[in-house]
């Protein structure tokens, strides 16, 4: 029997199928769409996207969105911005390429910072995905600053419960034990590998020989002379021994320095185990304001890191998390192609938004962003933004073209009330009230640069439920409370995986001398606690390392400088004995 | 519960069908290539398609879906994996690279490293798998076959409703 391969009739209930496809399409098109769009936001952003109305019109190349709300992948209960409307023209071909070039978008009633009812953190909630990785990392990033802490132990000042294992120097001692004994076997063998000892004989027997030897003696010239070449040769190659065991002493003396390093670092730990209160002002700077000038720092940064993530440079294929589904999401894989469109360019935005919206003349800005793209190799230029208004003048740029990427960003802001803050440690809040705020941002390759202060004349000081049991709050109180203008600058430099922060305040030297007036024998004491009893356990440890690398570094030199001397007085003799012989003739 | 016995039902229903053994088999490896590769891509509409146009078995294929739907998620760590050398391998990157690059090639989602390793082990597998089916229907029929047939559970199995619904699809 012949088997029919096609089955004809199935073509018309196929054809309803698709049919009916394409109907729940046109209808869902602008739902799909608008669910795609927040979910893909979301995973973008690392915070939630939320979308009131998108409509699609295709014909003509026409996206409308209504009700945009990005919230902060930061603030639990606060928006990153509000859109009131966004009309995007697009390019209706790419599409087919699964491309998505925006030729302008017109953002309008933008507002930043507004409240929200609900927490919109998506990737500090999950920590999945690249907003998530991001995000961690930025966090970790700024957990690294060694902050120090305006506090003071309460009750009995003791470091008992120091525990040796935290310490550095302890391992890096033993190391260095190790290195020193390593080297020791090293040179030994090194000095044994020379085989000087039969050398050194045949030059004291030729020598010998030459004692009882005739001007007429040829082989006993000859002899001599050799010999005179072997120790020639043996004393090179213990000059060579000579530079191995000065590098090697170099280094074991590195590590020694290195071990004083670390300790310095071991008191310091053991110091911020007391909580005991700096009395230098740029420290007591940092204590009060580097947490709260950290912030700023992170924010930016997470935002370039993830710029980098989805903006790589360059045009090798490149590897996102794929779209969330049931099934595992696998890893979307980019392939860039020159002279081809990228995959997502938006090549004008113009933006119109308001500060202060809540306020009853809220003043309205206009910002342009231009080259917003995942592949700013084939768009050729940078990515643009800048915005300007009453008071407010912002910019930055993404040059993500080269293969190193360059990020600068910049804003100052005048005229806003700055948020209120606990000062760390000590129940105190500063409201800074309406001031000045700059940012600037620079993050070239894997070098960062960036300042960030606040200028305010309107200061205000409140003291905590807490107040009457912390000291220090006291003493902090005694010389702020009539201090009424603010000026922190906080700065950042350096390679961005461990960068220097120095931060400022005007309050810094009031502060210091206040506690260094009450406190200063108190923490003067402690400390010095703190360093006997961290050398207690370090000594131990240090000291006959010490002692080993200088043994080690002795007995190397002196065996070298030994058998150099044995080298140079033999082939002295025997050069001597030999002009004796010839009275100086000179034989072929 | 009404999921399992379709599932039965579909079972029995094609072992016991008039179709020949290869088309029991194309219907189940066409059918798997559905379960074993995320659903929601144009390559399964095209799939689908070649299930309902080419004389095979419908319910083999529904079957073979529903059988393969859950091997397809245990198998994703291999899919990963699979896509992940091919789409990264310097050799195939010109390819990969024109194929991204041509009008809707890319909304097949090919570059997905569980797509694509999914559909190539779907394909290199549908071949063996064909005839390990279409051996295993023959052997169903001639050994326990007919005996089945004159079960009660089978007549009962026929009898419900959602078998006169097969009836209507059955090559």
């Amino acid at each position: 029997m012949k088997v029919k391969i096609f089955r004809w009739r199935a073509i018309g209930p196929l054809l309803v199928l698709f049919v009916i496809a394409g109907i729940l399409w046109w209808l869902f098109a602008d739902t799909i769409a608008r669910r795609e769009s927040q979910k893909v936001g979301t995973q973008i952003l690392g915070a939630q996207v939320e979308i009131q109305r998108l409509h699609l019109d295709l014909r003509h190349g026409k996206v409308l969105i209504s009700g945009l709300t990005i919230a902060s992948p930061h603030e639990a209960f606060k928006n990153l911005l509000q859109a009131d409307e966004l009309v995007a023209d697009i390019d209706v071909v790419p599409l087919t390429e699964e491309k998505l070039i925006i030729n302008r978008i017109a953002a309008n009633g933008l507002r930043f910072g507004t409240p929200r009812a609900t927490d919109g953190r998506a990737a500090a909630t999950s920590g999945d995905g690249i907003a998530g990785r991001v995000l961690a990392e930025t966090r970790d990033w700024a957990s690294q600053f060694q902050i120090p802490v305006l506090q003071l132990a309460t009750g009995k000042v003791s470091i008992d419960s120091l525990d040796p294992r935290r310490l550095s120097t302890i391992p890096a001692a033993t190391a260095l034990g190790a290195r020193a004994d390593s080297s020791r076997r090293a040179w030994r063998a090194a000095f044994d590998s020379l085989r000087l000892a039969p050398t050194l004989d045949s030059a004291s027997a030729a020598l010998e020989t030459l004692r009882h030897a005739r001007a007429t003696d040829l082989a006993a010239l000859n002899a001599a002379r050799q010999a005179i070449g072997r120790l020639k040769r043996a004393r090179d190659r213990v000059t060579a021994l000579d530079r191995g065991v000065r590098t090697g002493v170099a280094e074991l003396q590195a590590g020694l320095a290195g071990l004083d390093s670390l300790r310095r670092r071991d008191y310091a730990f053991a110091r911020s185990l007391l909580k005991l209160p700096s009395l230098d002002a740029p420290e007591i700077g940092a204590a009060l304001f580097a947490p709260a000038a950290l912030k700023p720092f992170e924010r930016v940064l997470y935002y370039v890191q993830l710029a980098r993530r989805y903006m790589p440079p360059g045009l090798l294929p490149r590897a996102t998390t794929g779209p969330s589904r049931v099934r595992r999401a696998g890893e979307d894989v980019r392939f860039p192609k020159e002279r081809a469109l990228p995959a997502f360019l938006v090549r004008t935005a113009e933006l119109s938004f308001l500060l202060h919206p809540t306020s009853e003349q809220p003043q309205r800005y206009a910002g342009r962003l231009t080259g917003l793209t995942s592949d700013p190799a084939l768009y050729g230029r940078p990515t643009a933004f800048q915005a300007s208004g009453p008071q407010l003048a912002a910019g930055a740029t993404l040059n993500h073209v080269r293969a190193i990427p360059v990020d600068t960003a910049g804003a100052s802001v005048g005229g806003i009330t700055l948020p209120a803050f606990d000062v760390p440690g000590v129940p105190l809040t500063l409201d800074p009230g309406a001031g000045t705020s700059q940012l600037g941002f620079t993050l070239n390759g894997d070098t960062i640069r960036a300042r960030f202060a606040i200028r305010s004349t309107n200061v205000r000081w409140t003291r905590d439920s807490g107040f009457t049991n912390s000291t220090i709050g006291g003493l902090i109180w005694q010389a702020v409370s009539g201090i009424s203008n603010l000026d922190v600058e906080a700065r950042l430099s350096g390679a961005l995986h461990h960068p220097d922060l120095a931060v400022r305040s005007n309050l810094d030297q009031a502060i210091a001398s206040r506690l260094r007036a009450v406190l200063g024998e108190q923490v003067a004491a402690a400390e010095r606690q703190v360093h006997d009893r961290v050398d207690a356990l370090v000594d131990p440890k240090v000291g006959p390392v010490r002692v080993r690398v200088n043994e080690v570094q002795a007995q190397a030199q002196a065996q070298v400088a030994q058998q150099r001397t044995r080298i140079d007085e033999l082939q002295k003799n025997l050069e001597q004995r030999l002009r004796q012989l010839l009275g100086g003739v000179r034989l072929p | 519960m009404f999921a399992l016995i379709k599932l039965i039902q579909s079972l029995f229903g094609a072992l016991h069908s008039e179709g020949t053994e290869g088309q029991l088999a194309a219907g189940i490896v066409l059918g798997s290539c559905l379960g074993l590769t995320p659903l929601l891509n144009l390559h399964n509409a095209v799939i689908f398609a070649a299930l309902v146009l080419l004389n095979v078995s419908f319910a083999a294929g529904m079957l073979g879906w529903a059988l393969f739907v859950p091997i397809g998620f245990l198998l994703d760590p291999l899919f990963d994996w699979i896509g992940h050398q091919l789409l990264l391998a310097e050799s195939l990157r010109g390819l990969w690279t024109s194929l991204y690059n041509t009008p809707i090639v890319p909304l097949t989602n090919f570059n997905n490293t569980v797509v694509l390793g999914s559909v190539v082990f779907a394909l290199l597998f549908a071949v063996p798998f064909f005839f390990l089916t279409r051996w295993a229907v023959v052997r169903y029929r001639v050994t326990v076959g007919e005996r089945v047939r004159q079960s009660k559970f089978y007549r009962a199995l026929t009898a419900s409703k959602a078998y006169n619904v097969y009836k209507m699809f059955r090559p």
